[in-house]
């Protein structure tokens, strides 16, 4: 082996385990590594890093930001095509007037911000979303049933929720799709169990092989921009239904929850275009 | 299924990202804050880590590795740098903890990549010395000069058990050429 595999071998190694120098790093680039496969010198010190790793859960607001920046990292690279600038600009995209809606004020103000400044990105973003979790199906069935308590019904398991303490309810109203002005029903939601339901009538039946329904919770520890993911849902009955909520992150005061149609399958970050039910938590309720 | 992640994120499906980041957040963020020991300093770096990864993911080939262990190269690197800007160095407190810690695996422990555990058979085929080296500088994060410090180890002495213990445990592993790049164990 010669001086110069030498020095190569002892900067890949030295990188692999300690790092180099910027020198260090400018010698070894003016060295041919392509014999060493140089990433295997790193692959062998990332596998023995994993030992004895104590895996922890990231923080919910980390999550939160990651997402924040894989939107932001999304837009900046990938382009967008004219058909979805030209759903940014079509009515249905426009920001609707929801004060009919009972809210409080701040959430009017944030949530009127939030809608007018996420709108455009966001919807472009979303066309390159696909959601990560499989689509919740609600059957022939008015009320799903949720996978994680079998013993009661989603109806028997709400009763049984909200008589929990420390529960917060809201009442839900209209949204911004004129036809579904008759959307009535509410939510109620654990802090403690992290578990909660909505029951919602005048939902028409959504076409599923296009759209969804997908549920967003804006909880005082998310930044409006990123509200949690309380899952996909979709109506294929008439009626009153019962639909269990699966939160992604914590929700521990939740202030708002928003119910939006979205492409089949979900999106990871809303437009907010079509906003199919609105409940805001208000003081009394929570 | 978790294969698929990086390539998917590779073709801009951004869907894949919330999967990612539920699959190695937790990876990654350990990583941090055992390196970096400090909370704040590990946010910052996990950000940092995972915009790298969306930028990286296109290189991912599952045939060399895991996406575990392709994640957590990409988080070394960056923490690395990190260390190495901000000069931190592990505290004399916590040293005789580090000193201290069992050699001995869990099998949980060992089971987050299925190279993990093969790292570990790695180790175990290694010189004491070289093992003790390559514990203390890859999973405990200190310097050279550290572990000399530490152990009473030559400077030189603790270059070449790194430097051996991470060829051998490469060839362990299977990964690179190990024709060009074997050496005598001394």
């Amino acid at each position: 082996m010669d001086d110069k595999n030498e020095i190569m071998l002892d900067l890949l190694c030295k990188q692999a385990v300690y790092g180099l120098t910027a020198e260090e790093t400018k010698q070894l680039a003016l060295l041919d590594t392509s014999g060493y496969d140089a990433d295997s010198f790193e692959m062998t010190a990332a596998a023995i890093g994993q030992l004895d790793l104590k895996i922890e859960r990231m923080p919910d607001h980390l999550f939160a930001k990651l997402m924040a920046d894989a939107d932001e990292h999304w837009a900046k690279n990938y382009s967008f095509d004219k058909a979805e600038s030209d759903v940014c600009g079509t009515p249905q995209r426009k920001i609707i007037e929801i004060a009919e809606t009972k809210t409080r004020g701040s959430f009017m103000d944030w949530f009127g911000w939030a809608v007018a400044a996420a709108a455009c990105i966001a919807l472009a973003v979303n066309i390159y979303s696909t959601r990560s979790q499989p689509l919740e199906i609600v059957k022939d069935n008015p009320t799903p049933t949720p996978t994680q308590v079998e013993k009661l019904d989603p109806q028997q398991q709400r009763l049984q929720l909200m008589n929990s303490p420390e529960v917060v309810k809201a009442d839900f109203g209209k949204g911004n799709v004129k036809e579904m002005a008759e959307v009535s029903g509410d939510v109620v939601w654990s802090p403690e169990k992290q578990a909660g339901y909505m029951r919602l009538k005048g939902l028409p039946k959504n076409d599923t092989a296009k759209q969804t329904y997908q549920l967003w919770i804006f909880d005082s520890s998310q930044s409006e921009k990123t509200p949690i993911d309380g899952g996909t849902f979709d109506i294929n009955s008439d009626g009153e239904v019962i639909v269990p909520i699966d939160a992604k992150l914590r929700a521990m005061t939740p202030a708002a929850f928003a119910v939006t149609i979205e492409k089949a399958g979900g999106v990871v970050v809303s437009d907010r275009g079509k906003i199919a039910a609105l409940a805001a938590v208000k003081p009394n309720q929570s | 299924m978790a294969q698929a992640i990086l390539k998917n994120i590779a073709d801009g499906d951004k869907g894949a990202v919330q999967e990612c980041l539920k699959t190695y957040g937790g990876l990654v963020w350990s990583l941090a804050r055992r390196m970096l020991r400090n909370s704040d300093d590990a946010e910052d770096a996990v950000q940092e880590i995972f915009l790298d990864v969306w930028k990286n993911a296109a290189r991912f080939d599952p045939a060399q590795s895991s996406e575990t262990t392709f994640i957590a190269m990409i988080a070394r690197r960056r923490l690395i740098d990190r260390i190495r800007f901000s000069q931190r160095r592990i505290t004399t407190d916590s040293l005789e903890d580090v000193l201290a810690e069992p050699v001995d695996r869990s099998d949980k422990a060992m089971q987050i990549s299925l190279e993990a555990g093969e790292a570990a058979k790695a180790l175990e085929s290694l010189r004491p010395e070289q093992r003790q080296v390559l514990n203390l500088s890859i999973v405990q994060g200190m310097s050279h000069q550290e572990i000399s410090d530490a152990t009473g180890m030559p400077l030189g002495t603790v270059k070449t058990h790194a430097r051996r213990g991470i060829l051998q445990a490469r060839e362990f592993l299977g990964l690179g050429d190990s024709n060009s790049t074997k050496e005598v164990s001394v």
